[in-house]
């Protein structure tokens, strides 16, 4: 009985043997290494063709972007001449000789000082001088913003004084 | 069989290395060559270009917002080689439009070195004519057949940028001054404030591959400044100083309106003026670049409006009082010399009133004799005479006063200089000394910048004191004494229902051998309301024709001018004022 069994489990091993080499043997077979070598070629190429293809849409969007901003800009200075030009003729049309012009001819002339009557108005006050920016009107010349200049202990002792005062 | 094919396949390989070998250093050669370097050069110059960025200029408006310096598109015109077909097409049309010389635009366009990609042609060539000209190449680019000799604009660009624009031509040119081709101000608020209208200019590369565009740097605009001329009065004294011209034959005229209390000057002009939207007719129009603004850069003897400051000098100093009396006997002897009236008269026994209703001389060179020279001297530097004003305006002469221990000053000059002779002022000057007086002794700097916009915010200028020359108490007595003179007068100024105050200056002209005779220098001084002072007009008319006397050709320019100040000022009578501060 154990003979028999020692019988089979070297058959068994032949067979193994048999079949490790057939599989090694169809490894290596010339074709199956050509076509690793075609597919890893064209692996190659496709990678290439895709990095390419990547690059390319990136560069036709960035050229087309910096196209845009090109073309941008470009409206950009044309609207700022085109304003200018706008506001330069709308001064020209109201310009001091084109309304004299036009009160003259409307039959309008220069009031002199018996022409006019005062009347007290309470709470009139009379037109101020051109506020032309949009910002706060400041009365003092240009400067730096006192955060930028004050010291620690110019920003600590009014700190203080703000606290003492609340 | 396999050593056969063996050695051919060496062959081969050798073969092959060999010319990839010979086409790599072919490459490099290449590459290498002089002529490699200078094709790379040559493309580099279709790279891009360095364009430098110029802000656009700031704008000056009035103290209303009136637009007074803007800028508005003009057009470089240029030949882009590359595209260039029918050069004599080109000079042809420049020719008819622009008046170029068809010639030399041929020779520019044919003989261009062979480097050069783009011919510039002219600049500043107005929106209309450039509008022409591309309607024109349009046209013709349509009607194109192809032929060699069709005619053809093909080339012709035209790159827009701004320039400096006056809407209202010749108003307030004076003040103004003018920006040149090459965007630099000249003259006025244009020169003074160049750097900061100008803004600062940026070197910039511009790329021609689209992916190398990148956003412009910002680069903020010139500061904006609202002046303190008012547009309306401006152009009331330049018709009323136009006309004065005319109706009393002088030569030229200055007027200045300040606001006595601030220092705002709200209008000042002075003859000629210049369209400042062609100023290259400056040299024209000016042959001696001081004339530009006589009213801070022409100094001349101002005669007897000079008065008013040796008056003020001896009531401060308690030389005089207003009843001081003096007896007139028509001369006045001072330093060896003999002082005379404007008449040659003698005018007898006057109080200070009396000697300034009749512009004595000899009672004037009485006064600053009185006082002596360190007093007065001292109060008429006081007074800022012999200095700059430094009113904010370019080319401001300082004028010149002779001081005792100077090598040309002598003990007559100040019997002379009491009355306006020997002394060299500016108009503005006059106006700054009369300041103290028409202020209750505080002397203003006159400044016509009101504010300054920049990055969006309003800085406005204040108000600056040059000094205290003489008291409250004198400026008023002054005032009253002055009104009075005016009042007592032959009537030359009135204006109903408004006191005024008020100075005639009649002075003679020096010449090379002496003073010149039958001309003089016209001028008047004069501010109101007396018991608020809202404007100070100051009038000179030089060599007028009607009349030698300046209270026959200045006093009434005055009164003119006082009459629209009123009403353009919206000034109300002396009565309803009084009403109103009584409430």
């Amino acid at each position: 009985m154990k003979i028999k069994k020692e019988k089979v489990g070297q058959t068994f091993h032949a067979t193994r043997s048999k079949m490790n080499h057939l599989v090694q043997a169809y490894r290596e077979a010339p074709w199956r290494t050509q076509r690793k070598w075609i597919v890893l070629f064209l692996l190659g190429t496709v990678s290439v063709g895709m990095i390419t293809g990547i690059y390319l849409d990136v560069t036709s969007r960035a050229a087309l972007a910096g196209r845009e901003v090109q073309v941008l800009e470009a409206e950009i200075a044309d609207n700022q001449r085109e304003n200018a030009d706008l506001e330069t003729k709308l001064a020209e049309s109201l310009s001091t000789s084109k309304m004299l012009e036009r009160a003259d001819a409307m039959g309008f002339v220069p009031a002199t000082p018996e022409d006019v009557d005062f009347m007290v108005i309470p709470g009139y006050f009379p037109p101020q001088p051109a506020a032309m920016a949009s910002s706060d009107v400041s009365g003092h010349s240009p400067a730096l913003d006192p955060r930028f200049t004050q010291s620690l202990f110019g920003w600590f002792d009014q700190q203080l004084q703000n606290a003492a005062a609340h | 069989m396999r050593q056969q094919f063996q050695w051919r396949s060496l062959l081969l390989s050798g073969i092959f290395g060999i010319v990839s070998v010979a086409i790599i250093f072919q490459m490099i050669r290449i590459q290498t060559s002089p002529q490699a370097v200078s094709l790379r050069d040559q493309g580099d110059m279709y790279l891009g270009e360095y364009q430098t960025i110029y802000p656009p200029r700031g704008e000056i408006f009035d103290r209303k917002g009136h637009l007074l310096a803007g800028n508005q598109t003009v057009y470089e015109v240029g030949v882009n080689l590359g595209e260039l077909r029918n050069p004599q097409t080109i000079a042809l049309a420049l020719n008819v439009s622009l008046g170029m010389d068809a010639a030399q635009i041929i020779t520019a366009l044919t003989k261009a070195p062979a480097n050069q990609s783009y011919v510039y042609l002219k600049d500043y060539v107005p929106a209309d004519k450039a509008a022409e000209l591309e309607n024109l190449k349009s046209q013709f680019a349509a009607q194109n057949t192809g032929g060699e000799n069709a005619p053809s604009l093909a080339g012709l660009t035209f790159k827009p940028h701004l320039a400096r624009s006056y809407p209202e031509n010749d108003l307030a040119s004076n003040v103004l001054g003018f920006v040149s081709r090459e965007d630099r101000g000249y003259y006025g608020v244009e020169e003074k404030y160049n750097d900061l209208l100008a803004g600062t200019p940026k070197l910039v590369w511009i790329p021609s591959d689209p992916n190398l565009a990148e956003q412009m740097p910002e680069v903020p605009g010139g500061s904006s400044l609202i002046l303190t001329i008012d547009r309306e009065i401006q152009a009331t004294i330049e018709n009323i100083l136009d006309s004065t011209l005319v109706s009393s034959g002088a030569v030229n005229g200055t007027i200045v309106v300040m606001d006595p209390k601030t220092g705002e000057i709200l209008a000042m002009t002075s003859s000629p003026r210049l369209n400042l939207n062609e100023f290259w007719k400056f040299n024209d129009t000016y042959p001696n670049g001081a004339e530009f603004n006589r009213a801070i850069s022409t100094q001349y003897e101002p005669g007897s409006v000079f008065k008013v400051m040796t008056m003020a000098s001896a009531l401060d100093t308690g030389t005089v009082a207003p009843t001081t009396t003096f007896f007139d006997p028509g001369y006045y002897e001072i330093g060896g010399a003999y002082i005379h009236n404007w008449d040659g008269g003698a005018w007898g026994e006057q109080d200070m009133v009396g000697c300034l209703q009749h512009s004595l001389n000899v009672c004037l060179s009485w006064v600053a004799d009185q006082e002596g020279n360190n007093n007065f001297y001292s109060y008429m530097q006081r007074f800022g005479l012999g200095h700059p004003t430094g009113i904010d305006l370019a080319g401001e002469a300082s004028g010149r006063l002779k001081l005792p221990g100077d090598d040309d000053w002598y003990q007559v000059d100040l019997g002379t200089n009491s009355f306006g002779q020997g002394v060299a002022v500016t108009p503005i000057q006059m106006v700054m000394a009369a300041s103290a007086v028409a202020n209750d002794g505080r002397m203003v700097v006159p400044h016509v910048v009101k504010s300054i916009i920049t990055n969006g915010r309003q800085y406005n200028t204040p108000t600056q004191i040059a000094g205290t020359p003489i008291s409250a108490q004198t400026a008023r007595t002054l005032s009253e004494m002055l009104a009075q003179s005016l009042e007592r007068g032959e009537g030359v100024v009135k204006v109903p229902g408004y006191r005024l105050v008020g100075k005639t200056g009649t002075a003679q002209i020096p010449g090379p051998g002496g003073y010149l005779d039958n001309v003089t220098n016209a001028s008047f001084v004069g501010w109101g309301p007396i018991n608020n002072p809202q404007f100070l007009v100051y009038i000179w008319l030089e060599k007028p024709q009607s009349s030698s006397w300046a209270s026959q050709v200045a006093a009434p320019v005055f009164q003119r001018i006082v009459e629209r100040l009123v009403v353009l000022m919206d000034i109300p009578p002396d009565s309803m004022r009084q009403v109103v501060a009584g409430q």
